[in-house]
């Protein structure tokens, strides 16, 4: 087995409730990333996903915290860096692109301004030299005309193309690792098909490894290696892209393919999953997914699974399909 | 034969940019929404109407039920036009065409229960108070949801609870015609097929007539008889849905119908090699053998 490039270990990540309490979001998640890899993680909202992922950047901010577990990239545990040291991996190693490119972009400063402090916080390279390796990226995501469009501002720029300056921005230090959370959520259909190319084309170029967090497993099956499904705050399933696609095992990951409709076959009802996503604080002691679950069996509820692994594919069922 | 129960007639509908200092000097920087749309809904049709961001089908939605007035051209219901209905202060359009929004929880009031809000619908529409309980509970159950709704409220409840709500209220005026703008794309995949087969349902045992729009086409292939793809506020192509998604004319909807996302079928770079026998290394071996 290749060593991780980055190793999540029973992360854990709570709230403080108004009684006093700590409500947990997270409960003991546990995933590797290879050098190179393409990993989807998969969830509703509410499932951790995100939470997660942002506990890996240590970016989680009040009231969430993280209450247990360990994050190594690389070798090095990351709960424990000081904030120095993460501000030197965030951005140079490891760097996130989130799902609004509006919000993500300071509307006061140019796009070239904006990757070239990037560049410049990293790589102690002069001015013109951060310009031209900025102008490099854009040009990289497919934005014509790039050493012009440095000049330009966030507003200039169509919602797909601030998404790609991001994508610029990010690989713009060649990190080893991309997060991209729900990175075409807030885009149209055809601009996000073109996005996701780019993030695999990118990923190819460059060696990239990917964490790549969506809601669609259709979206992320085209782009990943292998897929990590979340529920209530726990993995519940975890396999190479094929096997989850043609042969899920735990009932939740099969419902939700089942429930998406698709462009061919024949048309009908869709299969629903009963009921809704659990409620933070009122989950079952059990299995998340047990109230929702038709194949819900006694134990289900009152015990957790555990996470079996075989054939490199695992599941946290009692009753896998 | 009956003729159309809501038709647009060469519609146009724009809005003006920039602020009053535009307009002061007069610069013509009107958006034009909507350009010269016709279309016609007959009773009982399930209308799927899809497009992206900036292609006009809300701006369609909100003609249609009247929120809005059309800069040019007619919209019709039963044959009347929408501008004539309105001088009766709009209360029998309003009746008869209701409208499912997109954010469940912004489109009802946070400070009313389940209760008041769907009792207060059901006053405009002139019930009297001692039937509305029994209404509010056969509203709910309609759209599959328990009595012990009724005193919640919104932020107490799902957000597939609060769409199925949104619909209840829209249904107890008794539509002829509903609009529901994009009224799945906030909620979680497994609510999505909840609201999508209770709409189904209701279409067929009520005999509404729908205008769904979505920018899901594969949702709209599951829900409706036919299909309007809009781009840049004009109507592309048009037809039963079935036709239209397989046999596509447009390059528009082959390029809509190309983006949807189709799992491992849609992959444009070869799977990966089992963890079991090697990961790969070096550039060469992620490029693959291509």
């Amino acid at each position: 087995m290749s060593p991780a490039l980055l190793s999540v270990e029973g992360l854990r990540v709570g709230f403080r409730s108004a009684d006093g309490g700590v409500v947990e979001a997270v409960r003991g998640v546990d995933f590797c990333v290879a050098p190179g890899e393409a990993v989807g993680i998969v969830g509703e909202s509410g499932s951790g996903k995100s939470l997660s992922m942002l506990a890996v950047m240590r970016l989680l901010g009040a009231p969430a915290r993280v209450t247990g577990g360990r994050v190594v990239f690389d070798g090095e545990d990351l709960l424990a860096a000081d904030e120095k040291r993460m501000r030197a991996l965030r951005g140079r190693d490891i760097a996130m692109v989130f799902q609004d490119p509006q919000s993500s972009l300071n509307p006061a400063l140019t796009i070239g301004r904006q990757i070239t402090d990037v560049v410049r916080a990293h790589r102690g390279v002069s001015t013109g030299e951060a310009r031209r390796i900025a102008a490099e990226s854009l040009e990289r995501v497919g934005i014509r005309d790039a050493g012009r469009r440095l000049a330009s501002y966030p507003h200039e720029f169509s919602g797909g193309m601030r998404q790609r300056a991001l994508i610029a921005m990010a690989i713009a230090c060649r990190p080893r690792l991309l997060i991209a959370d729900e990175p075409t959520t807030a885009l149209d259909v055809t601009v996000q098909a073109q996005i996701v190319d780019l993030i695999a084309e990118l990923r190819r170029e460059l060696g990239l490894a990917v964490v790549f967090i969506s809601h669609n497993l259709q979206l992320v099956a085209e782009i990943v290696d292998r897929v990590v499904v979340m529920y209530g705050g726990k993995v519940v399933e975890d396999g190479p892209v094929e096997a989850i696609e043609r042969a899920p095992r735990h009932p939740y990951t099969s419902l939700l393919k089942a429930c998406v409709p698709s462009l061919s076959g024949p048309v009908g009802p869709l299969t629903a999953i009963e009921g809704a996503p659990p409620r933070l604080g009122r989950l079952p002691a059990g299995c998340p997914f047990s109230p929702r679950c038709p194949d819900a069996i006694e134990p289900c509820a009152s015990q957790m699974p555990a996470l079996v692994t075989e054939a490199g594919h695992r599941t946290a069922c009692w009753r896998p399909r | 034969m009956t003729g159309p129960v809501l038709s647009l007639r060469g519609v146009s509908k724009s809005f003006s940019q920039g602020g009053l200092l535009d307009r002061l000097r007069r610069r013509d920087n009107r958006l034009v929404a909507l350009h010269d749309v016709s279309l016609d809904v007959m009773r009982g049709d399930v209308v799927g109407i899809v497009g992206e961001s900036g292609s006009g089908k809300s701006t369609l939605a909100g003609l249609a039920v009247g929120l809005a007035q059309p800069t040019s051209g007619e919209v019709l219901l039963d044959g009347q036009s929408i501008t004539e209905l309105m001088r009766d202060h709009a209360g029998p359009w309003r009746r008869r065409v209701q409208m499912v929004f997109q954010d469940s929880s912004s489109a009802l009031n946070p400070r009313k229960s389940v209760a008041r809000c769907l009792g207060e619908t059901l006053a405009l529409r002139g019930v009297p108070k001692p039937q509305r309980e029994s209404e509010i509970v056969d509203l709910l159950t309609l759209v599959g949801l328990g009595r012990e709704i009724g005193p919640r409220l919104p932020h107490e409840l799902s957000g597939g609870q609060r769409q199925r709500i949104g619909l209840a209220r829209a249904l107890a005026m008794k539509p002829e015609v509903l609009i529901a703008d994009e009224p799945v794309s906030a909620l979680d995949v497994s609510l999505q097929a909840q609201v999508i087969n209770l709409l189904s349902r209701l279409t067929r045992e009520l005999g509404l007539t729908l205008l769904f729009i979505s920018h899901d086409l594969a949702l709209v292939r599951t829900l409706c008889s036919r299909i309007v793809v809009m781009r840049k506020g004009a109507i592309v192509e048009q037809g039963p849905c079935l036709d239209v998604l397989d046999r596509p004319q447009h390059p528009y909807t082959q390029a809509l119908i190309a983006a949807v996302p189709k799992g491992l079928a849609g992959r444009r770079t070869p799977l990966p090699v089992r963890a079991d026998v090697a990961t790969p290394k070096t550039r060469e071996d992620i490029h693959g053998a291509a």
